[in-house]
């Protein structure tokens, strides 16, 4: 186990030095020119020679790569060009927000999927069953743009009962919440119901009733227990997702989250902000998914790394 | 003023409108109390703010923000006058020397009084830090100097007429602010009518009244909060919503749903901007003065303005658009392609073939209106190839001058056209844009520069009448800035530059 470990974080690491060479040199090589985006239209060509040169993008690629690897072990990730602030300060306040949302969304995928997929599999071929099938189409059919601006519209400006956008308290959060959510939480629907089907119908769960357990044990206890594996991999994959940022939603909500900040810094080529935006979402989607292997050996003993 | 009791403002309604405002402003104005100071606004804009330096941005939603917080020297008026702020007068000394009277019992928002040397230290600063953004407007100046307590002198480099409209963008900084920048932006002070109070990146950024402004009545709400609402649906619904009071950068398609809301009234008014379409002149075909003509007037301009902008947008009539220095009234540019057809012929055009590069969604509808264009083209026998292209890489393609037609638009800023003459019709300045190159007129637009606005008009007018028949670029209108407003807002004006002011502005 301690072995798979190690193994896992070095293979960890390497993944991380392949990210960071790939976005710093993809970055530098697509045409566009961070001065020319920073300054308004109709600046001199000497006004755009000399900020490209104060940024430092005068040097060749190598040694802006060298100085960029030096400064990151110190925890630098260099000065953002739009905010003119270090990129992992004005990264870490997005990414607040973005977890908050992530955190959220997940909550309503975890809760409501899942106790869709479990009545929809129970009751199988009943009105509950068609109904979150039909739930669970809507969720990953409906465009999330849609679907914010129909709920926004709804809940905000008709019936006043919600903020329509912002980031300010627990209210602020629901829409943009269940809009994020709606997508992967019609997925571990329909999956929670597929494998939830396949795992009761086999026998230790014929046996389980003989002997008289109660209905409800049986299906949290066991049959959920032994469908969570799939749901495991789906889950860890989508918190992923969700945490490298939710460009529409946060659009939609005005959410200074880290997914509307990336397109931004993308658009206006903002070197820094990128590179430490796909840097930490690389990080925590490796972490995430090591954490997930991990916990396959807790809810399946089977399961063990050697 | 009686703007706040109309659902909009045509450009009839606000000449008239701005005729009335200017005799009102002839009177004396009734003080008021600061007990009426009350309630809290709350304005939503379509665009980040990205820093709390004055200096530090051409973003026209950083400077709505910051000309709360920070005065500039100079202010301008909707109609693009110019009006004492923190200088109480100004006045050439000569071609290159301009010398600023300063306000006196001006205080910033820690108490040190505002004087020459915080002019100094601003002036002095956006020209050296050469790393602000604003820096390279300011590297012709030579001198910033005091002169006594009150009064600064500039001198530079050459003449600079255009300087006191440059300085309504640039808002004043204490000398203390020098010491630790970092520190001083983190929880800036001006002498504006608000001041700072916290800033929640990407989301908002408050203000609180500053009971000790020099203009007397303002500010008139004790909170003023700026959202930070990039997406325009979602500004239109906090506004309907009423959780915000003012919204900018409406489109003309959402007008009617506004209109139709309750509590919201739409203000509209033709901006110091045009929408235009510039020629790669350094390149075959249009480098042809002929085949820009044709296209010229085988674009029914009118039609793309009332079907496609809903009648927001004003045809041009001038390169220039009205009440700007330089503005005069030409013959307007007329739809002819029969006469299009003829001159293609003449100059033995068949099968021209353009590429037309668009900035991926910069502009409104100008993905609509390019197509328009193609089709209007292909009528008198233009064949245009659309590309629809992310910014940065268009951008690329403009400099490399590796596009026939490119969809622009100019907004003049500082309400003044020099800095749109300079950079688009002098051989340095549109080296890497347009290729434009007239020595008459490069030699016109260096003499419009001096102070004096009898010679800047007459040179200006030259200037213009010259592009008018090169037509080196297609404009296409005047835009039109909307806004969106609660009709509880007292006083509001819907600014020409598009910045959103309420320091006069209150709410019922």
């Amino acid at each position: 186990m301690r072995t798979y470990v190690v193994r896992r974080l070095w293979q960890s690491a390497l993944t991380l030095v392949g990210v960071s060479v790939l976005v710093f040199v993809i970055l530098r090589v697509v045409p566009g020119d961070p001065a020319k985006m920073l300054l308004p239209e109709g600046a001199p060509q000497s006004a755009i020679e000399e900020l490209n040169r104060q940024l430092g993008l005068q040097e060749p690629l190598y040694v802006q790569y060298g100085l960029f690897v030096q400064s990151v072990f110190r925890g630098d990730f260099g000065q953002s060009f739009q905010y003119r602030a270090p990129a992992l300060q004005v990264v870490t306040e997005r990414l607040m927000a973005t977890v908050q949302l992530a955190l959220a969304a997940m909550l309503i995928t975890v809760g409501v999927g899942v106790s869709l997929g479990i009545v929809a599999a129970v009751r199988r071929g009943t009105g509950y069953d068609y109904a979150s099938t039909v739930l669970a189409v809507l969720g990953q059919s409906l465009p999330n743009f849609w679907l914010g601006i129909m709920l926004i519209l709804l809940f905000g400006v008709a019936l006043r009962w919600l903020p329509t956008s912002g980031f300010e308290s627990w209210r602020h959060l629901i829409l943009p919440a269940v809009t994020l959510a709606a997508f992967p939480m019609a997925l571990v629907a329909r999956l929670t119901r597929s494998s939830m089907l396949e795992i009761l119908g086999r026998d230790f769960i014929r046996t389980g009733r003989a002997k008289g357990l109660a209905e409800r044990a049986v299906i949290l206890r066991h049959a959920l227990r032994n469908a969570a594996v799939p749901l495991l991999t789906v889950l860890g994959l989508q918190i992923g997702t969700l945490l490298g940022g939710a460009v529409i939603t946060e659009s939609v909500f005005a959410w200074p989250g880290m997914g509307k900040l990336v397109v931004d810094a993308i658009f206006f080529r903002d070197f820094p902000v990128v590179q430490t935006v796909l840097i930490l979402s690389a990080t925590l989607f490796v972490v995430i998914n090591l954490l997930v292997d991990l916990l396959y050996t807790v809810i399946d003993p089977r399961i063990r790394y050697s | 003023m009686p703007e706040h009791a109309l659902p909009s403002v045509g450009r009839r309604r606000f000449l008239t409108l701005s005729a009335a405002g200017l005799a009102v402003a002839g009177l004396p104005r009734p003080s008021h109390a600061q007990a009426r100071r009350s309630g809290e606004l709350v304005a939503g804009l379509s665009e980040r703010m990205l820093t709390l330096d004055p200096a530090n941005h051409y973003s026209i939603s950083s400077t709505s923000v910051h000309r709360h917080m920070f005065d500039p020297l100079v202010d301008v008026t909707n109609d693009s006058k110019f009006v004492p702020a923190l200088a109480e007068s100004w006045r050439p000394v000569n071609n290159t020397t301009w010398r600023f009277t300063l306000r006196k019992g001006v205080t910033f928002h820690d108490g040190t009084p505002f004087n020459a040397d915080s002019v100094v230290f601003t002036l002095r600063r956006v020209k050296e830090n050469t790393k602000l953004i604003k820096s390279f407007v300011y590297q012709d100046l030579d001198s910033v100097e005091k002169d006594g307590d009150h009064a600064v002198v500039v001198t530079s480099k050459r003449p600079f007429g255009s300087l006191p409209a440059h300085l309504t963008m640039l808002g004043m900084l204490p000398p203390s602010a020098g010491k630790n920048e970092e520190a001083f932006f983190q929880k800036p002070i001006g002498t504006g009518p608000f001041r700072f109070v916290s800033w929640t990146h990407g989301d908002n950024i408050v203000l609180s009244a500053n009971p000790r402004y020099w203009k007397p009545g303002q500010p008139r709400v004790e909170k003023l909060t700026f959202r930070f609402i990039p997406e325009l649906s979602t500004r239109a619904a906090a506004l309907r919503a009423g959780e915000i009071h003012v919204i900018d950068r409406v489109t003309p398609d959402l007008v009617e749903t506004l209109k139709g809301s309750r509590g919201v009234k739409v203000f509209d008014v033709p901006a110091v901007e045009a929408q235009r379409w510039i020629f790669q002149l350094g390149k075959e075909p249009v480098k042809d003065q002929r085949l820009r003509q044709a296209i010229s007037l085988a674009v029914d301009r009118n039609v793309i303005i009332k079907e496609l902008l809903l009648g927001y947008g004003r045809p041009v009539d001038s390169p220039v658009p009205p009440g700007l220095i330089g503005h005069t009234s030409l013959p307007p540019k007329v739809y002819d392609p029969e006469k299009a057809k003829q001159i293609l012929k003449q100059a033995g055009y068949t099968n021209v073939s353009i590429d037309f590069v668009l900035m991926k969604d910069f502009y409104p509808k100008q993905l609509e209106i390019t197509q328009a264009v193609a089709a209007m083209l292909g009528e008198v026998g233009i064949k245009v190839n659309i590309k629809n292209l992310e910014i940065a890489t268009a951008r690329e393609q403009r400099s490399a001058g590796t596009y026939d037609m490119f969809y622009s638009g100019w907004a003049h800023m500082p309400h003044d056209p020099d800095w749109y003459f300079g950079q688009w019709f002098t051989k340095a300045g549109s080296e890497k844009l347009t290729r434009y190159n007239n020595p008459r007129v490069e030699q016109l637009i260096a003499e419009g520069r001096v102070p004096d606005p009898k010679v800047r008009q007459a040179k200006y007018e030259e200037l213009e009448r010259i592009l008018w028949d090169e037509e080196p670029e297609i404009w296409l209108c005047y835009t039109v800035a909307i806004y969106g407003v609660s009709d509880r807002l007292r006083n509001f004006e819907a600014r020409r530059d598009y910045y959103v002011l309420l320091g006069d502005v209150s709410i019922a």
